[in-house]
């Protein structure tokens, strides 16, 4: 059972690039996702979808730097070491 | 040989004599060093007392050696100051205090949760009482000893199946935390999704996730030792069990106030943390399964 942190760690690299490369025009406001259509009022229960939503959004806008620099290094770890 | 390599005190420590080929400076110079030599026995040869004094006495030499304890000493301040940033140091604190008393009501609780009556972790001004004085409070050293144990227990396991080889410990100790991992996040993702107003802190959610490792170690210890009735036997009773303590445990912490005191409360917020917690509980048994069956032939 070869499921290994750097397995993890791979996958994890995988899912937010992954998340990171959700076109907004053309996907997100197809499925009703865009970031415009989310706020409903400002009742108590935010709900499972809009939750979602946020969370799409601030993984975008947070993790758009970062993730240059990671898969550079990634890029450049797996041409070496393979 | 000259009577120098005994370390002998010399009455007059500024004498040398002519035949020495080392200087005799366990009285003579630095106190501490003196006191440092002295439990190391007559064993050590006095040569390597010599060329510390001669160095010591070097000015240029004493000057750097005070430069380097000051940099020492900064840059042990600079760590101190800026660890609380990046592991909370003092919070984890919290989660050793724990005595032995503790550890062992806390083990028989994790077997046999099911006479315990109240859950309640109890308060004293707005923080939760250390360990020591509440036994449900969380702790972790419970499941970072159960951690290490079951890797051993694993090593020992394959080494009596003759399938060992020292890369499967750590392939075992990395696969175990890569699953605690996985829970971690999977159970943060649906806290917020749900949108749960908890106090249950991340470290909280891994030290009721390490409880777990208790029930594997009972289990394969008993596989080893009876073959896998016993292993089924003892791992189906720790799987019910770790599955009532969990539901117990997190039902306070997830579940509205009202729910927590056994009042069924409808409507479909309670529901999904209801679900939650029943999930997080019924994933406890399979982990438990998972990780410990290709270890019992």
């Amino acid at each position: 059972m070869a499921f290994t942190l750097y397995s993890l760690l791979q996958a994890a690299l995988l899912c937010v690039n992954a998340i990171a490369v959700l076109h907004e025009e053309r996907f997100l406001k197809n499925i009703g996702w865009g970031t415009d259509q989310g706020i409903g009022g400002f009742g108590e229960e935010p709900g499972i979808k809009s939750q979602l939503m946020n969370l799409i959004r601030s993984v975008r806008t947070v993790m758009r730097v970062p993730l240059i620099i990671v898969n550079s290094i990634a890029i450049v770890l797996l041409l070496l070491i393979g | 040989m000259p009577a120098s390599k005994r370390r002998v005190p010399v009455s007059q420590p500024g004498m040398a004599d002519p035949h020495q080929l080392f200087d005799d400076t366990s009285s003579a110079q630095s106190r501490g060093y003196g006191a440092q030599r002295v439990p190391g026995g007559l064993g050590y040869p006095a040569a390597s007392a010599s060329p510390q004094g001669a160095f010591l006495a070097d000015p240029v030499s004493n000057m750097a050696m005070a430069y380097g304890s000051s940099l020492a000493a900064q840059g042990k301040e600079l760590v101190d100051k800026n660890i609380d940033r990046f592991i909370p140091v003092t919070k984890l604190k919290y989660y050793f205090a724990v005595d032995t008393m503790y550890v062992g009501k806390k083990l028989g609780l994790l077997v046999f949760p099911y006479l315990h009556q109240d859950w309640e972790v109890q308060y004293q001004q707005d923080t939760p009482v250390a360990p020591r004085f509440d036994v449900n409070a969380p702790d972790l050293y419970i499941p970072a000893m159960a951690f290490i144990t079951y890797v051993l227990v694993a090593g020992l396991a394959l080494g009596t199946q003759d399938r060992f080889s020292p890369d499967l410990l750590g392939l075992q100790a990395s696969s175990a935390l890569a699953w605690l991992t996985v829970e971690v996040l999977a159970i943060l993702l649906s806290l917020y999704l749900i949108t749960v107003n908890t106090d249950l802190s991340t470290i909280d959610l891994v030290a009721f996730l390490g409880y777990k490792y208790v029930g594997m170690i009972g289990g394969v210890l008993m596989g080893l030792l009876f073959g896998k009735i016993g292993y089924y036997l003892v791992l189906g009773w720790c799987c019910v069990s770790i599955f009532v303590f969990m539901i117990r445990t997190l039902r306070l912490k997830i579940l509205a106030e009202a729910a927590a005191e056994g009042i069924p409360v409808r409507g479909a917020r309670n529901q999904l943390r209801m679900y939650l917690t029943m999930a997080v509980a019924a994933a406890q048994p399979l982990l438990m399964y998972w990780l410990t069956f290709h270890l019992v032939r």
